[in-house]
């Protein structure tokens, strides 16, 4: 499959998807950083939203779980340095290592973790690259004056999404070929296996600078510029995204504040 | 129009020029075939047309704008659509509508604007239904009509394609033939790269290149009459062109220009008919 890693666009009509890209990239922006800061409380309160938000988008949970499983590992092993790497009350009376401090820790990092997986998650996968790439450019525009070319990274970024299937596919044909005239890419030890690996590589980039070149006098000859440019669609918000964006940041900058009350 | 005067090109000065002293006249409106065999200099050629290349020597002119004038690369690419062999390496947008949109969206058109010149071209191409879709699950052909819409959007007066048909199944090569017919009717240009004698029968004109330099440059039935000197060069001509060419030189009355089945078909029929003996 020819898939981007961290959940691939999934077409739909949900309120989510509806939402225009720049509410839900602020909503995620918003999030991270009230995940970051959470203590219990704000914790649960985030979890909820988070479950409310994949509910409401219509994604199962098997593909959340598909988003979170490459980094698996990452979550165990993150949980385990924490639980046996805390000072602090020991569980066990044998195995003095593990503490209720370290059980609390391990638990609250690896959340959060996987709490920022799925936000993002869910922002990938409601929102095609298109929009998303859009929303972007559109939120660093104001940033224009300040040098940031808003425009030419929404460029760079979409034609690299552009590319990378056809990338993928110019591997699997390249290996099709050595495979066809007897390479063996599955066998032989790590060494022999980079080795084999390497023969793809080198012709791979040749060809992809002269992709680049190519594309490069492609893009000449259809007029194309450095600096500002208009687009098939420009982003407008409407009233349910300034309601979403209200309530939303309105939410999360009110259970920040929480945290600062005396209770 | 667009004139080329003596136009001298070389990739590496210590070579024999790939380009050398060409000159050629294309109207508004008329349909041109390049012919050439492999490496004589045709993308060359045609790459100095929307100024992605500019002669060393000699000029280029599109409707007045010189080529060497780099105020005026703009306009000159806004009026010659440039449509290159490989439609991979071209296609920027993540789907086929923003790819189309690319052009116009570098011209600053207003989205509405954008959107209407995207749905016209999509539609002259036949395309309209697949819009959406992602450029990298399209079909070899789809690919090519995709790269014409793009170039269409740009509402150019000339179109530049680069052996547009090359790697096509038949039906894939019919739909790109039949949408250069098109731009034809509609009184657009088109500058049509090709060493595929077949396609282009019905082209106003055909410019055969040899080793940077133009060989001949007439109607489709003129070059072709000339059988041995396209051969001298590695180029052959069509089908039926070289069936009537042997049945010439077994001594048959035929005409020697005839360029369609429907023509060979009729000098056939009248030859059995008439002479030989007809109905042995
Ligand atoms: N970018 C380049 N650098 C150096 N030489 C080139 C380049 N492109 C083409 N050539 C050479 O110029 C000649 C004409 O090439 P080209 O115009 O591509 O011919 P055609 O399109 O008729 O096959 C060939 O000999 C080719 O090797
Ligand atoms: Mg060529």
């Amino acid at each position: 499959m020819k898939t981007l890693p961290l959940g691939q666009f999934i077409p739909g009509d949900s309120p989510v998807h509806r939402l225009d890209p720049r509410v839900k990239i602020l909503t995620v922006l918003l999030l991270s950083i009230v995940i970051l800061n959470s203590g219990a409380v704000e914790g649960l309160v985030v979890t909820a939203f988070l479950l409310a938000a994949v509910v409401l988008s219509g994604l199962s949970a098997g593909r959340i779980a598909a988003a979170l499983k490459p980094l698996a590992w990452f979550f165990v092993l993150l949980f385990c340095l924490h639980l046996f790497f805390t000072d602090g009350r020991p569980v066990f009376a044998i195995l003095p290592a593990v503490t209720h401090e370290g059980l609390e820790r391990g638990t609250a990092v690896t959340w959060q973790f996987v709490a920022l997986v799925v936000s993002a998650a869910v922002l990938t996968m409601t929102t095609a690259p298109s929009e998303l790439v859009g929303g972007f450019e559109k939120l660093l525009r104001p940033f224009n004056r300040l040098g940031v070319p808003s425009h030419d990274i929404a460029i760079m970024v979409s034609v690299a999404l552009r590319f990378v299937p056809t990338l993928l596919e110019e591997v699997e044909r390249m290996r099709e070929a050595q495979v066809a005239r007897g390479a063996d890419f599955g066998r032989g030890g790590l060494i022999r296996r980079l080795r084999k690996m390497a023969t793809l590589v080198i012709p791979l980039v040749l060809c992809t600078f002269r992709r680049a070149d190519e594309l490069a006098l492609a893009m000449e000859g259809r007029g194309y510029h450095r600096g500002p440019r208009t687009y098939l669609r420009e982003l407008k918000f409407t009233r349910v995204d300034y309601a979403a964006l209200l309530a939303v940041t309105a939410f999360l900058i009110g259970l920040e504040a929480l945290r600062f009350l005396p209770l | 129009m667009i004139t080329a005067q003596h136009l001298v090109y070389r990739y590496d000065p210590k070579d024999a020029p790939v380009l050398d002293r060409v000159s050629l006249e294309i109207l508004e409106g008329q349909y041109v075939a390049v012919i050439g065999p492999n490496g004589c200099g045709k993308t060359t050629l045609v790459k100095h047309f929307n100024a992605l290349l500019v002669p060393q020597d000699g000029e280029v002119l599109v409707d007045g704008l010189s080529t060497r004038d780099a105020k005026a690369h703009r306009e000159i690419r806004r009026r010659v659509g440039m449509v290159f062999q490989n439609p991979d390496n071209q296609i920027v947008g993540m789907s086929v509508e923003e790819d189309v949109a690319f052009g116009p969206g570098n011209l600053g058109l207003a989205p509405a604007e954008i959107r209407g010149r995207v749905g016209v071209a999509l539609e002259t191409v036949g395309m309209l239904r697949l819009a959406r879709r992602a450029p990298h699950s399209l079909s070899g052909g789809e690919k090519r009509l995709v790269a014409i819409a793009g170039v269409l959007a740009m509402r150019p007066a000339y179109v530049v394609l680069d052996e547009p048909t090359s790697y096509l199944d038949p039906a894939g090569r019919e739909r790109v033939l039949n949408v250069l017919w098109d731009l034809r009717q509609e009184g657009i240009s088109v500058i049509h790269v090709t060493h595929s004698m077949e396609e282009i029968v019905d082209a106003d004109r055909v410019v055969v290149m040899s080793e940077g330099k133009i060989l001949r440059d007439g109607a489709p039935r003129d070059v072709f009459r000339e059988a041995d000197a396209l051969r001298a060069v590695g180029l052959s001509t069509p089908q039926v062109t070289e069936l009537m060419g042997r049945l010439r030189a077994l001594g048959c009355e035929v005409r020697p220009d005839v360029l369609s089945v429907e023509e060979a078909f009729r000098e056939i029929s009248a030859l059995v008919g008439t002479g030989t003996g007809g109905g042995r």
